[in-house]
């Protein structure tokens, strides 16, 4: 066992909403080569068959309005416009013929190619240049939020490939009802009440004694009582808080503002960083739920089969799914004093040495550390990668690791 | 310990980014959530719903204020305390 896994006493997640690897870090490319991000050449036809090309004029806000499309159906035609579609391999070119379904706009539909530049994200690029970024981290679902979000909960969305609730299927339960039962603590941190949780009608519902509030997050950091394992959600919407300060939603869903979020990431890492026993035992990973229906160019790898089957009725492309397919990649940075500095792991672009990773990797890490053999869990969260092995034997100096001034 | 080089500045979003009347027909995960806690109310006992119509619900602010009365039913440890952060 490495020191860092020696000393690694917290594991944190903090998930954010809707956005692609290639929208939020292609541009680390041109910094990094070992970073698989765009060339600036990759392009997508529009609906006058003209190749929209990727530009570097992704804004915080106003460009993705409405929500781009991304329910299963939608994803297919992102994935596979010009194949035959699934099992071929991604075609990744649909990306902007299905957004001009929303407005009927040729123009309108080419931002769904826009990314950022490293300078309007210097939360997310420096945390990512300075600490481990994936390559190959996929969402769960070539679908929306609720089923990925699932993964990171359960391992499986039992089945789910939609916004709609699901139902626990036994044995599998959820990985806070896991660390509880074996002794460990665990919380799930939602920004407010006016915010609340995405997991709504089986967690909340049935077991709210595992919820606290981001405020509260920021106490436990700040008094080292932070459980073994925390997952943090954003704020979800605009609104006036208790003391009629205006929150601004942080979770970067489209059309929230994106400096916003950069803001939450930044004080979430902060909170942690400023407690130095804390820091130097804890992991952070920021995650990505699903890429929103935004561009990115890595075809999504099969997976292993999670034993659920979605009827042709939840897909709405006229067949089943049988959860043998990742979703589109999302960003994923892994943030620790002992992870080595500016860690590309790699993903698909590397036979060899690449390894993929999904949301299933956060229980199946999250147990594999805190619980060890554990047996009822999905196939998919078996079979998943794990991720703290990227903890090393150095610790790296406070000098070496950003701080983030939000004043 | 930190240095000027390492110390990174955060710009902060622009103040008119805040729209809580911003309509809930552009953020179909809104829509959802709400649909989520409309589907748990029906279950509450009557003293415990919010009395808000569903279908009057079309803002994000008007959202948000539907999630807040049910989450405190759900979770009243959520209520605010105190004020330990910068509003965001």
């Amino acid at each position: 066992m490495s020191m860092g896994l020696d000393s690694l006493k917290h594991v944190v997640v903090l998930m954010m909403e809707n956005r692609s690897f290639d929208h939020m870090l292609g541009s680390l490319k041109a910094d990094d080569s070992r970073i698989n991000g765009l060339t600036g050449n990759e392009s997508n036809p529009d609906t006058t068959n003209e190749p929209a090309t990727v530009q570097p004029l992704a804004e915080f806000q106003s460009q993705l309005d409405p929500d781009p499309n991304h329910d299963f159906a939608d994803v297919n035609q992102q994935l596979f416009l010009g194949t035959p579609g699934p099992p071929a391999v991604a075609s990744m070119q649909g990306f902007v013929q299905n957004y001009f379904q929303v407005q009927k706009d040729v123009d309108h539909s080419r931002k769904i190619m826009y990314y950022f530049t490293k300078d309007k994200l210097p939360v997310l690029t420096t945390l990512a240049s300075s600490f481990a970024v994936f390559n190959g981290w996929f969402s769960s679902i070539p679908g929306p939020t609720i089923c990925n979000r699932a993964f990171a909960h359960y391992g499986t969305s039992f089945g789910k490939v939609t916004m709609d609730p699901f139902d626990v299927v036994e044995p599998y339960v959820s990985i806070y009802e896991r660390l509880l039962l074996d002794n460990h603590t665990a919380k799930l941190y939602y920004f407010d009440q006016a915010s609340s949780t995405m997991e709504v009608v089986n967690l909340l519902k049935n077991q709210p004694q595992i919820f606290a509030t981001y405020d509260e997050f920021l106490e436990d950091c700040k008094a080292g009582t932070l459980p073994d394992y925390s997952f943090v959600e954003p704020n979800y919407s605009d609104h006036s808080g208790d003391d009629g300060a205006e929150e601004l939603a942080s979770d970067q869903h489209p059309d929230h503002d994106v400096q916003a979020g950069e803001i939450y990431i930044a004080s979430v890492y902060n909170a942690i960083h400023e407690n130095p026993a804390l820091w130097a035992s804890t992991a952070l990973l920021i995650v990505y739920d699903e890429h929103g229906g935004i561009f990115d160019h890595v075809p999504p790898p099969s997976c292993t089969p999670d034993g659920f089957v979605a009827p042709a009725t939840d897909t709405g492309i006229g067949q089943p799914f049988a959860f043998d397919r990742l979703g589109v990649r999302v960003p994923a940075i892994l943030v620790s004093p002992w992870v080595a500095k500016a860690t590309v792991v790699p993903g698909p672009e590397d036979p060899v040495n690449g390894r993929i990773f999904e949301h299933a990797s956060i229980p199946g890490t999250v147990t594999k550390f805190f619980i060890g053999d554990y047996d009822n869990r999905s196939p998919r969260e078996k079979a998943a990668a794990t991720f703290l092995d990227l903890l090393g034997d150095q610790q790296r100096p406070d000098s070496d690791c950003p701080v983030f001034n939000l004043d | 310990m930190s240095t000027p080089a390492n110390v990174i500045h955060v710009p902060r979003p622009s103040r008119s980014s805040f729209n809580p009347n911003r309509p809930l027909t552009g953020n179909l995960l809104l829509q959802e959530q709400i649909k989520h806690f409309h589907r748990l109310e029906k279950e509450l006992p009557e003293e415990q719903q919010t009395g808000i119509p569903f279908e009057s619900i079309t803002t994000e602010g008007e959202a948000s204020a539907y999630v807040r009365k049910l989450t405190a039913v759900l979770h009243p440890q959520g209520a605010r305390k105190e004020k330990v952060r910068k509003a965001t």
